[in-house]
């Protein structure tokens, strides 16, 4: 692992503002991981806030929940950073957020209706992975340690940390409803260093016991970058390695993303679906950087329209996402996603327009967190050697960017591994 | 508004490949300032001479192989100041000029020029002088007195003579040798630098000293006449070569492991050629010879991925 220049500073300071009255919502049916969901709604349907719009359509797939009344004009391709358009549906809003009220004796309910809630509530991972979380939680084996992630690794992002910071109550709900999910032995609160206001308010949430927790442990983590990289994470805090081609419940582990947490428990105390999150609009072209809660379907440019982000300078590029993982995405017609964690606007493009040859100084060996060769990879990809890829292991690169951060030639190894893998013949 | 889009990552480490080259530069002032102080205006134009050959070497195969120049990179400026500090200070100048056109030529820019060459550049160029003027790369001068004075470097008068040069001597440098390599003081001064910025993996240095060490201990204790392990430690060329030339990226071993096995390899055949060899130091040919099995190193030494099951 690397130590990447963290730039949170301004962000960390900045506490949550809203923006909960979008005049359009662009929803795409994919924003997570599985098949895209099923589209429920016609054209010039009225919809009211929270219902579905779009429903699982298989084992790994998610519902897609309406943020706000409105009706539905445009059934069609919209903007998506990932996919650049998916089918989506487009929203024109009318209603305000309804009224929440809590859910009645949250202590009865069974582990299976649970589970139930969270699926029907659209939940996904938070972190960036956008795994449907009522999946997780159904590990097909036992897990004994439950790890609560709030890392966020991630340059300049602070949307987790904004969360921990003022919603510490409804993140520990969050893991108490899926401690009784999982029934794990232990509960570690991983959280790194430099995070100083959200270690103090978990470090008293905890020794005030009011939560039914088994035994929780709050892990103060060195900032490491990609240190909230669930096989990252598990190895930092356990020492358990999970298997290449494996998932964490093998090694009896489970991580959830503070966010994903706190929608948990909106979704069982409030019955509110996944419909809108903490975004980090950071960068030196905004006049002020914000962490901001919007509704999942908000376009960036709505927000810049609307006045509650400005510009100070012409960015050169735009980040969906942290700066290491993140998307660069060509205009501003992309809309907030379950999966969204920042939003970065810079005026200068530090990746070099031409790459250097290699001096194996052998830095992104040292920097891989999966512990590979990327200097090899690269170098059999560029001679096209795609059937030796499997000898150096491509398929286990989690694509985190240390090397190409590292890379003193500024080689974008990141890139050819992505090239290596799609080329790769599939070994079935 | 035209933005830009580029794969992940978006941010790079301020590093850069002229910039580790210009740090190594910055880790070598020190023995240059005591060559220059025990070899006064000699060493100079030594340094100054082998420079200049290296670079204009390098801006010439550039051009003639229509490549843009690459002398910006700073990696010839090092190949010339290196070799400068490792050939001695009586050296003719045409010898030194020759020896940097070869490193640069035969040595890096043959291979396909900078990360493509197998053999450390500098070590060419003074393995080649070697081969064509073996007298002039053995002639040695006393860098104490103002007038050059004939004598033997420690290395050869323990061979030779089995006359032990005082440590304090070595460490400080008023020994004859090469131009760079008598002061251990100034070396390690400038090895801590390179550490401390993360310029060189700690890994080859202190392994190759480590197992040094180790060896001349064990000959040491069945026969002083061996000399003493801080004696094989400081004398000759083994602080430059483990700072400087076992550090070089380009010629030595990208795996973890792999440099352990580099450092040992290295360590061991230049004790042996201390000890058993024809020839006094051994340093040059020893890293040279490992240059050799980097590649097979690698490859043999690929790291196993966190979580790998056999």
């Amino acid at each position: 692992m690397i130590h990447v220049k963290e730039h949170k500073e301004p962000q960390h300071g900045r506490r949550c503002e809203k923006f909960v009255t979008p005049k359009k919502l662009y929803l795409p049916l994919s924003q997570h991981i599985g098949k895209p969901a099923e589209l429920k709604v016609k054209l010039k349907d009225q919809v009211n806030a929270f219902d579905a719009l779009a429903e699982y359509s298989a084992l790994v797939s998610s519902r897609i929940h309406a943020p706000l009344g409105g009706v539905v004009t445009a059934i069609d391709n919209c903007p998506h950073p990932v996919l650049l358009r998916s089918l989506g549906v487009t929203l024109q809003c009318t209603g305000d957020s309804p009224q929440l009220t809590q859910r009645e004796h949250i202590e009865n309910l069974h582990k299976d209706e649970l589970l139930g809630i969270i699926k029907d509530a659209g939940i996904v991972g938070m972190g960036g992975a956008c795994f449907p979380t009522y999946l997780k939680l159904s590990p097909p084996q036992p897990v004994d340690t439950f790890l609560v992630n709030g890392c966020e690794c991630e340059p300049y992002l602070a949307c987790d940390y904004r969360l921990m910071e003022e919603e510490t109550e409804s993140i520990l709900r969050g893991a108490e409803l899926v401690a009784r999910i999982i029934d794990p032995k232990q509960i570690y609160f991983c959280i790194e260093e430099n995070k100083p206001a959200a270690i103090k308010k978990f470090n008293l949430a905890l020794s005030m016991k009011k939560y039914r927790l088994p035994e929780s442990r709050l892990v103060i983590l060195k900032s490491q970058y990609p240190q909230g990289g669930e096989r990252q994470l598990i190895h930092q805090v356990t020492r358990r390695a999970v298997p290449c081609g494996k998932l964490p419940f093998d090694v009896g582990c489970l991580v959830q993303n503070v966010a994903t947490l706190c929608a948990i428990y909106e979704a069982v105390y409030f019955s509110k679906p996944l419909v809108e999150r903490i975004v980090t609009f950071a960068g030196d072209c905004l006049r002020e950087p914000k962490n901001l809660w919007v509704k999942i379907g908000t376009s960036i440019k709505e927000l810049f329209d609307e006045k509650i982000l400005e510009f100070d300078r012409e960015p050169e590029k735009v980040i969906h996402g942290g700066p290491m993982m993140g998307i660069s995405i060509e205009n501003l017609d992309y809309p907030i996603l379950k999966g969204t964690s920042g939003v970065l606007f810079f005026s200068k493009d530090e990746v070099a327009p031409l790459e250097g040859v290699c001096i194996r100084c052998g830095r992104c060996v040292d920097a891989c967190p999966m512990n590979l060769f990327p200097s090899e990879i690269i170098r059999r990809v560029k001679h096209k050697q795609f059937d030796r890829l499997d000898e150096v292991f491509l398929s286990d690169c989690i694509e985190c960017g240390c090397c190409t951060y590292v890379c003193p030639a500024k080689i974008p190894l990141v890139h050819y591994i992505k090239e290596g893998k799609r080329y790769a013949p599939k070994n079935k | 508004m035209p933005l830009r889009i580029s794969s992940s990552p978006h941010v790079r480490a301020s590093a850069h490949t002229g910039w580790v080259m210009q740090q190594v530069i910055i880790a070598l002032l020190p023995a240059v300032a005591a060559a220059v102080y025990f070899f006064r205006l000699s060493a100079v134009w030594l340094i100054f001479n082998c420079i200049i050959s290296c670079v204009m070497t390098e801006e010439i195969v550039c051009r003639l192989r229509h490549k843009p120049s690459t002398i910006r990179d700073a990696s010839a400026v090092l190949t010339g100041l290196l070799l400068a500090l490792i050939l001695p200070p009586t050296i003719p100048w045409y010898a030194a000029t020759l020896g940097g056109i070869f490193a640069v030529l035969f040595g890096k820019q043959i291979f396909g020029g900078l990360g493509q060459n197998i053999f450390n550049p500098a070590l060419i160029g003074r393995a080649f002088l070697m081969a064509a003027y073996p007298a002039m790369l053995t002639h040695w001068v006393n860098p104490a007195g103002v007038d050059a004075v004939t004598s033997a470097t420690p290395l050869a008068l323990r061979k030779f003579d089995q006359i032990i040069t005082p440590l304090g001597d070595l460490f400080l440098g008023t020994t004859s040798g090469s131009l760079g390599e008598t002061s251990a003081l100034c070396l390690l001064i400038g090895g801590v630098y390179l550490f401390a910025r993360t310029i060189a993996d700690w890994r080859i240095p202190f392994t190759l000293m480590v197992t040094v060490l180790v060896t001349s201990t064990i000959f040491y204790v069945i026969d002083p006449v061996y000399g003493s392990p801080l004696f094989h430690l400081f004398s000759g060329g083994l602080l430059i070569g483990a700072l400087f030339m076992a550090t070089d990226p380009v010629t030595t071993p990208v795996t973890k492991l792999g440099r352990y096995i580099f450092a040992i390899g290295c360590a061991l055949m230049i004790m042996v050629i201390r000890y058993f060899g024809g020839l006094p130091e051994g340093v040059m040919y020893a890293i040279l010879f490992m240059n050799a099995f980097v590649p097979l190193i690698n490859r043999y030494t690929v790291p196993k991925p966190l979580g790998y099951e056999r």
